[in-house]
């Protein structure tokens, strides 16, 4: 039997040492990725826009997540593996460049002070996806098109193809691609050349999302390219390296290389 | 005291012209009569009385005056100008020209006798008065040579000069003038005295042209544009019988360290004691660039130091070349990019590592909008065409610029800009500390083993003094005023280097000195600048509540604008000016001009360093600034020939200001030796035009001088007999006559 005072020393001892293990603890948790917090503050993040009372549920809440993680597993962009949401009238919208708007149906108008937020938050330059999750019926695309029209009252929507640098900014590819096939354009608003709020018809985050045994929560439609999804996702990644890189891939100094893989691609 | 008379005190001149010719007529019709009529008796008393009678009536009529005066002779004002142009210190007649200028003075001092002489010195501008030496004749006379000899100016202000007009000018030169220049340099002078219609007379202090070869005129065909081919004309000339049938030329740039770099070279032929050459060099920085021009000259040159020419040429910019390159995409990178992209004076050139070799693409190299990054032709064969180089949060190890950082070390030095800014993967993490690139940069990049290279604590940046001071965070200060947005932690640097600005600092970390962490430093090496931003999160000057709420974006623009303005030296962003009014004669007293900018006041450090050799300054000055923003004259001495930079840092300690900088030439002769021979014919086109004479300056005395005028000061006139006397005379005279007359029994 171990005599009470020299148990209550060992405990005591052990207590002051406790900071200091739990410290190294932390040290050893986290040291991987000490310097990849550095400058998480610049990481991509494809949070969810929430107007009026919708919520963030349904099969593609991880979507989102997945984003993040196929990006940072592709490429060199730091990227947020906890998508947040946000709301369009909440200052926090202005923290970040980027934001998806998703929806399956009609919705109800923005409020004014929504309209506002979303009117700074594209002054400041930022970018925001609009994804059809049911682009069968189409019905999200007029309505958020209906209301970004308040929004943005100098322009319209284009169409762009795989001319776009939004492309060609990290992957070559030929079409829009997402859950379904959809459209082999898309519509966008565009400043200076460039999208600055892209419609996608093609459900891109029922593509991405996952369910909780770590399959696809969601059929692709056709499918009959086996490369669907993988499609969806160089779509996404696209998407986010155009967002952190804006026209990068448009620079003459790319031009030459990107030319001579186009003419030597069997036609 | 002057006694005259004069024929009339009161009547007019034409009325006494009247009566003298009708005197006159009175006589003839006598002797006519008198001849006529061949009498002899009493032909003598008429002839006698009649000629004193009209004489006495004549006198009756003027009535002559006797005058009395009192006054003095005044000299007549006569300008003497003499040449104080460098040309002037070439070989003359007697000694150097100079010499025989002065020499000519003396003696024309001693000749003038009544003549009032006014000594002038023409150069730049209007005349000043010159400055003999302790005698008449010391060609050591205290004046600086001017570097240029503008006659033209010089006479202009004389004749629109308020005070007393001059009665001749008299110009002592070797005719080697900047104006009036050509082959109507007579008319030209004619023109620049205006209503001034005096003589000029020129003295020639040279006869001869020296034995020489020179580099007579440097000509650059328009502006010079940074990275674009620029033509350089280059005028030889050969006097004297030199043996120079080929002539070979070159062109060189002077750089802050090293040997000047050759741009250019080739051979002159001359024909007739002349040859053009014309050279394309190629000037890949911007802002004031020293090229030496320089021949090699055959034996027997008298004059070696006109074999070089210094030329201080502005390159300017079409675009401001930059290379951006970050090491992995982020909202920080793409913050600056849009910035860089829409500048339109930006030339932009930008690699991104969007993909690192442990990257899962999940696709053929096909399938992929990715292009190798070219490191090795960025950094060794592009590199000099970049004015400046960002980095961007890039590690210089994987991707093989571990290798070029001291070619970008050496562009640094050689006049180019780089940005080092902040990420996980900068400055120690990103495998910069130790290699010849942390050298140039701001601050220092050793650390204690035990630090971290990055603290990850969230921070707002204080601006320094210096910062508050600094014209280069002024346009973001007017926008977001003196508080920062939060920037998500920093790389941890040291200590910054001598000479270094910071302008924004770490609330709590401190250096090993004690002194808060740069997070914002600019730096100078050599001839470049360098910049040190140790944060990645300046986009949210640009995307941000924080930026909505303040400045709607604005300040993102400002913030790098000044940066970039800072690193290519726009004058806006300058902490101070530096000018040399005179310019930089070498062995001559040289006088900077320092303007500071309003607020700016301590001690000034100045110093001048010799290009190619900063490390050892030739001067180092001090000076108050008072905070007035007046500008201050400092006097730096003489210096030998050669390329220069000044720097100056206004302040001490903490309030130091960022270092402001000018690169300058000094050279011997300049353009006033660059043809060495005299110009007689010019001289004496001048004077021909003006009617005056030329002379050799051992002839001065045969100049013809005007007289002295004379001024009166008192003055009386008086009859010399009472006018009734004239009268009596006259009628007496007369009656006399009339009887004689009738005795003879003329009518």
């Amino acid at each position: 039997m171990v005599p009470r005072a020299f148990s209550f020393r060992l405990f005591r001892n052990f207590a002051s040492l406790l900071p200091a293990l739990f410290g190294a603890l932390l040290l050893i948790v986290f040291w991987p990725t000490l310097s990849g917090a550095f400058g998480d503050d610049g990481a991509f993040n494809p949070r969810m826009l929430l107007p009026g009372n919708a919520k963030w549920e349904g099969v593609r809440t991880t979507a989102p997540a997945r984003w993040a993680f196929e990006l940072t597993r592709r490429t060199s962009a730091p990227a947020r593996l906890r998508p947040t949401t946000v709301r369009p009238d909440d200052a926090s919208l202005l923290a970040e460049p980027f934001t998806i708007w998703g929806g399956d149906a009609d919705i109800p108008p923005l409020t004014t002070r929504e309209v506002k937020g979303l009117r700074r938050f594209l002054a400041l330059g930022g970018i925001l996806l609009v994804d059809d999750f049911a682009p069968e019926t189409q019905a999200f695309t007029r309505a958020a098109k209906r209301e970004l029209a308040r929004v943005i009252t100098d322009r319209s929507p284009v169409t762009i193809g795989p001319e776009n640098v939004l492309f060609r900014s990290f992957y070559y590819l030929k079409r829009p691609i997402g859950r379904i096939e959809g459209p082999s354009k898309i519509d966008a608003y565009v400043l200076g050349g460039n999208p600055q709020i892209i419609f996608s018809a093609h459900d891109l985050l029922g593509a991405l999302a996952r369910s909780s045994n770590d399959t696809y929560a969601v059929q692709v439609t056709p499918g009959t390219d086996p490369l669907q999804r993988e499609k969806a996702n160089r779509m996404a990644i696209n998407i986010s390296m155009y967002v952190l890189c804006s026209n990068y891939k448009d620079d003459q100094v790319h031009a030459p290389f990107l030319m001579r893989r186009r003419s030597s691609e069997p036609q | 005291m002057n006694r005259s008379w004069a024929l009339s005190g009161d009547l007019a001149f034409p009325f006494i012209v009247l009566a003298c010719v009708l005197s006159a007529i009175s006589l003839a019709l006598l002797a006519y009569e008198l001849f006529r009529g061949r009498r002899k008796a009493f032909a003598i008393g008429i002839a006698v009385t009649g000629a004193l009678g009209v004489v006495a009536l004549l006198l009756a009529v003027l009535r002559p005056v006797a005058i009395v005066s009192r006054g003095t002779t005044v000299g007549s004002r006569v300008v003497v100008l003499l040449d104080g142009s460098r040309s002037m210190d070439l070989p003359g007649d007697s000694g150097t020209r100079k010499a025989t200028g002065l020499g000519a003075v003396a003696a024309l001092q001693k000749h003038a006798g009544d003549v009032r002489l006014g000594m002038l010195r023409f150069g730049d501008g209007a005349p000043v008065p010159l400055a003999l030496g302790a005698s008449a004749g010391d060609a050591a006379a205290p004046y600086r040579p001017s570097p240029r000899s503008d006659l033209g100016a010089a006479l202009e202000a004389i004749a629109q000069a308020s005070d007393e007009r001059p009665r001749a000018l008299v110009v002592i030169s070797d005719g080697r003038l900047d104006r009036p220049s050509g082959e109507a340099s007579g008319a030209a002078a004619r023109t620049a005295l205006g209503v001034l219609d005096v003589p000029v007379h020129t003295v020639v202090v040279a006869s001869d042209a020296p034995r020489d070869a020179s580099v007579r005129a440097v000509r650059i065909a328009g502006a010079a544009v940074a990275h674009q081919p620029l033509a350089v004309r280059i005028e030889v000339g050969c006097t004297q019988g030199l043996s120079c049938d080929e002539v070979p030329v070159s062109v060189r740039e002077l750089h802050d360290t090293g040997e000047p770099r050759p741009l250019a070279h080739g051979v002159a032929k001359i024909e007739n004691g002349a040859g053009t050459i014309e050279l394309s060099i190629t000037l890949d920085r911007a802002g004031p660039r020293i090229l030496q021009v320089q021949i090699q000259s055959p034996s027997g040159d008298e004059i070696p130091d006109n074999d070089t020419r210094y030329i201080t040429t502005t390159v300017t910019r079409d675009r401001v070349r930059v290379l951006h390159v970050a090491g992995r995409p982020t909202y920080d990178v793409r913050a600056l990019r849009m910035w860089l992209k829409s500048d339109a004076s930006v030339d932009l050139i930008a690699f991104f590592i969007l993909r690192t070799p442990d990257d899962d693409v999940n696709a053929s190299q096909e399938e992929l909008a990715l292009i190798p990054f070219p490191v090795d032709e960025l950094f060794s064969q592009h590199l000099s065409s970049f004015d400046a180089v960002v980095l961007q949060d890039f590690n210089a190890r994987p991707y093989g610029l571990e290798k070029y950082l001291p070619t970008l070390a050496r562009y640094v030095q050689g006049g180019g800009g780089l940005i080092m800014v902040g990420g996980p993967d900068a400055f120690v993490t990103g495998h910069y500390a130790g290699s010849a690139l942390a050298e140039v940069l701001p601050v220092d990049l050793r650390l204690p083993a035990e630090e971290s290279p990055v603290d990850l604590g969230s921070f707002v940046p204080n601006i320094t003094e210096v910062g508050r001071a600094a014209p280069v965070l002024s346009p973001l200060r007017d926008l977001i005023g003196d508080v920062f947005p939060e920037m998500p932690g920093t790389n941890v640097v040291g200590e910054p280097r001598r000479g270094t600005t910071v302008l924004l600092e770490h609330p709590a970390r401190k250096t090993k000195s004690g002194s808060p962490m740069p997070v914002l430093a600019l730096g100078e090496k050599g001839s470049g600048r360098t910049i040190a931003l140790t944060v990645d999160g300046s986009h949210k000057l640009l995307f941000s509540t924080f930026a909505a709420e303040s400045a709607a974006g604005r300040a993102h623009g400002a913030f790098w604008d000044a940066l970039l303005g800072w690193l290519m030296k726009d004058p806006r962003f300058e902490p101070a000016v530096l000018d040399l009014p005179g310019g930089c004669i070498a062995d001559e007293p040289t006088t900077l001009v320092l303007r500071p900018l309003p607020g700016q006041k301590g001690e000034a450090s100045i110093k001048i360093a010799r290009l190619g050799n900063p490390s050892t300054p030739v001067k180092s000055l001090t000076a108050n600034v008072p905070g007035d923003a007046a500008p201050i004259q400092i006097d730096a001495g003489s210096l030998p020939a050669g390329g220069y930079s000044i720097s100056v840092e206004i302040g001490e300690g903490a309030e130091k200001g960022a270092p402001a900088r000018r690169d300058f030439a000094c050279e011997k002769g300049g353009d006033e030796w660059a043809d060495p021979r005299p110009d007689v014919d010019r001289l004496e086109a001048i004077s021909r035009a003006t009617g005056g004479t030329t002379v050799k300056a051992a002839n001065i005395d045969t100049i013809p001088l005007p007289a002295a005028t004379e001024v009166s000061a008192e003055r009386r006139v008086s009859a010399i007999v009472p006018p009734w006397t004239w009268t009596v005379l006259a009628s007496i005279l007369l009656g006399l006559h009339w009887i004689l007359r009738r005795r003879k029994g003329l009518a």
